[in-house]
């Protein structure tokens, strides 16, 4: 019946259906209906008593309406109600609805929008963070890049300073054996060439026996950070090799060689004069003979045992010295057939100390000049030069057999280009031949055209 | 040594000023310098910064050419593979930075 009543009312009026609602709900509504009600009425008091009368007489008609409608109205007609009604409770329902959602969008857009913009915020900076990471730390590889350079360079020359002072100054060893120090004839010119920023040079002339010394220091690449951090891990060291230019007249047959003993044997391999003539020498027994960690390479015995002395052993060499004075040893190559313009050269391979320590190589810097002299007085036995004498002359005849066999090929190369000439001179002829033939086509056709023009003029 | 080095130097000296002869420096070969490694993967590294957007191509680029002046030899013609793997280089750091985003980074 209540719902049949609200059913009712709908039919009716829909204001008053309004007012009804505005009853049926909780008190502060009426007293805000009240209120809305009262404004546009000039008189309060009477109105109020005007809407409440008003009120009453409404509910009773409503009442009696409600007895009479459920007897009439048929099923389809209460469908129809209800169809209605639905609507109406939406919109009601739906009006509140809005409203709230009004009321959380007010509050919930500005978080979705906080939210939103933190995210962003927080993407924005992470990329940020991303990006200037990578950044920053190429920025920075490259400002140590920058700095290793200067220190490196500083270091390298310093170095390099250290060994020309200690060795190619005044009253120094290089100073008292050569007559010329430096790249340049004039006189103060400076002592080292700086070919690379680890790569020195020096050169030193006017010398018996021989007519120049170049010696080259391939220092380590200090000035280059990814080279400093690869030498980390494959250490290398600073290398000073001394080439000896010797003069052809002095020089007798010898091919020598000293190294340590784990690069000897690449060491023959790799040298084209001691693979050919030389090979690895065993110590001689009952006699003085340089520490175990070396190796001789040399063409005969003989040699070997006159180059090595007493002198070198006691001073370099030998078991007592070797380990405070021949640690910086490398390799040692005397040779009168060396591959390259110089066939009679001395090479000499020491590495370098610190610059506080040069005093360490002092020994084996002396070895250059007493080689010098050595080599340079130096006269084989008969039997000795006999041996080196066929060695070389089959290597002499062998130098030979390429060059002629170099010739021979030169002159088969000749040989067919003229052939390739001739054959282009008969295409030229043929081509002549052609056009002749072509010639005298051409001829035929022309006598042939003048019998025509007769028998017109016959015509 | 010394002793016989005092012996030599009282006896002899073992200078010639006659047999002096000046340096003559040999004509290296530009075939003969060793091989710029540097220079060659800072080239590889610029293309690829620039046809690939790799950012760190582009920095490594940068790195390997600073590498490349440091151990540069002979100005003529290191200089030319250098310059060209710098130009890669920067080039692939201006279209990174500068350049159009892509449609990923829309996403």
């Amino acid at each position: 019946s209540p719902f049949e009543g609200f059913d009712a009312e709908e039919d009716d009026v829909t204001d008053d259906s309004s007012h009804l609602l505005h009853h049926s709900l909780p008190p502060p509504l009426l007293t805000q209906s009240h209120s809305s009600l009262s404004d546009p009425d000039p008189e309060p008091e009477p109105s109020s008593a005007e809407c409440k009368s008003d009120l009453i007489t409404e509910s009773d008609l409503e009442h009696q309406s409600d007895s009479k409608t459920p007897s009439s109205t048929p099923f389809e007609y209460w469908d129809e109600d209800e169809f209605e009604g639905l609507p109406v409770e939406i919109e009601t329902l739906e009006s509140p609805l809005i409203t709230e959602n009004g009321t959380h969008a007010d509050p919930k857009t500005p978080d979705l929008k906080t939210s939103s913009e933190a995210q962003g915020d927080t993407n924005d900076q992470t990329k940020k963070k991303k990006s200037y990471a990578v950044e920053i730390a190429c920025v920075c590889f490259l400002i140590a890049l920058a700095i290793n350079y200067f220190v490196g360079k500083r270091e390298n020359e310093s170095l390099a300073l250290a060994w020309a002072a200690k060795f190619a100054s005044k009253d120094t060893i290089f100073q008292k054996n050569f007559s010329m120090l430096g790249v340049s004839e004039l006189e103060d010119s400076p002592l080292l060439l700086k070919e690379a920023l680890n790569v020195f040079k020096f050169y030193a002339s006017g010398r018996r026996y021989c007519h120049g010394l170049l010696a080259t220091m391939e220092l380590k690449s200090r000035h280059d950070l990814i080279s400093r951090v690869f030498n980390l891990v494959v250490p290398c060291k600073d290398e000073i090799t001394f080439e000896v230019y010797m003069n052809e007249e002095t020089m007798d047959h010898v091919v020598f060689a000293m190294t340590k003993k784990k690069a000897a044997k690449t060491m023959q391999k790799e040298m084209r004069d001691l693979q050919r003539f030389a090979g690895i020498v065993s110590p001689p027994a009952g006699r003085k003979w340089v520490s175990e960690e070396f190796a001789l390479i040399s063409e005969s015995k003989e040699v070997a045992a006159d180059l090595i002395t007493d002198t070198v052993l006691d001073q370099v060499f030998g078991d007592k010295a070797v380990d405070k004075y021949g640690k910086n040893f490398m390799s040692m190559h005397i040779s009168d057939q060396h591959p390259g313009k110089h066939k009679k050269m001395m090479l000499f391979k020491f590495s370098l100390p610190d610059a506080k320590h040069m005093d360490d190589i002092v020994r084996l810097v002396a070895l250059i000049p007493y080689y010098i002299d050595l080599v340079g007085r130096y006269r084989l036995s008969s039997q000795a030069r006999n041996k080196t004498e066929s060695g070389r002359q089959k290597a002499a005849e062998e130098a030979y057999k390429e060059l002629h066999n170099a010739r021979q090929e030169a002159l088969q190369k000749k040989k067919a280009e003229k052939k390739k000439m001739m054959e282009e001179a008969e295409a030229k002829m043929s081509a002549e031949v052609i056009r002749k033939k072509e010639a005298k086509e051409r001829a035929r056709q022309v006598k042939k055209a003048v019998p025509k023009m007769k028998m017109s003029r016959s015509h | 040594m010394s002793h016989s080095h005092g012996n030599a130097s009282s006896v002899n000296d073992p200078r010639q000023p006659s047999a002096a002869k000046p340096y003559i420096p040999r004509p290296v070969a530009p075939e003969d310098l060793p091989v710029d490694y540097s220079g060659f993967i800072a080239v590889i590294l610029g293309v690829s910064g620039v046809m690939f957007r790799y950012k760190i191509c582009s920095w490594l680029a940068i790195i390997f050419c600073a590498q490349s002046l440091a151990n540069m030899r002979n100005l003529e013609n290191d200089l030319k593979q250098i310059s060209m793997a710098m130009m890669f280089a920067i080039m692939g750091l201006v279209t990174n930075y500068l350049g159009p985003n892509r449609p990923a980074t829309k996403k």
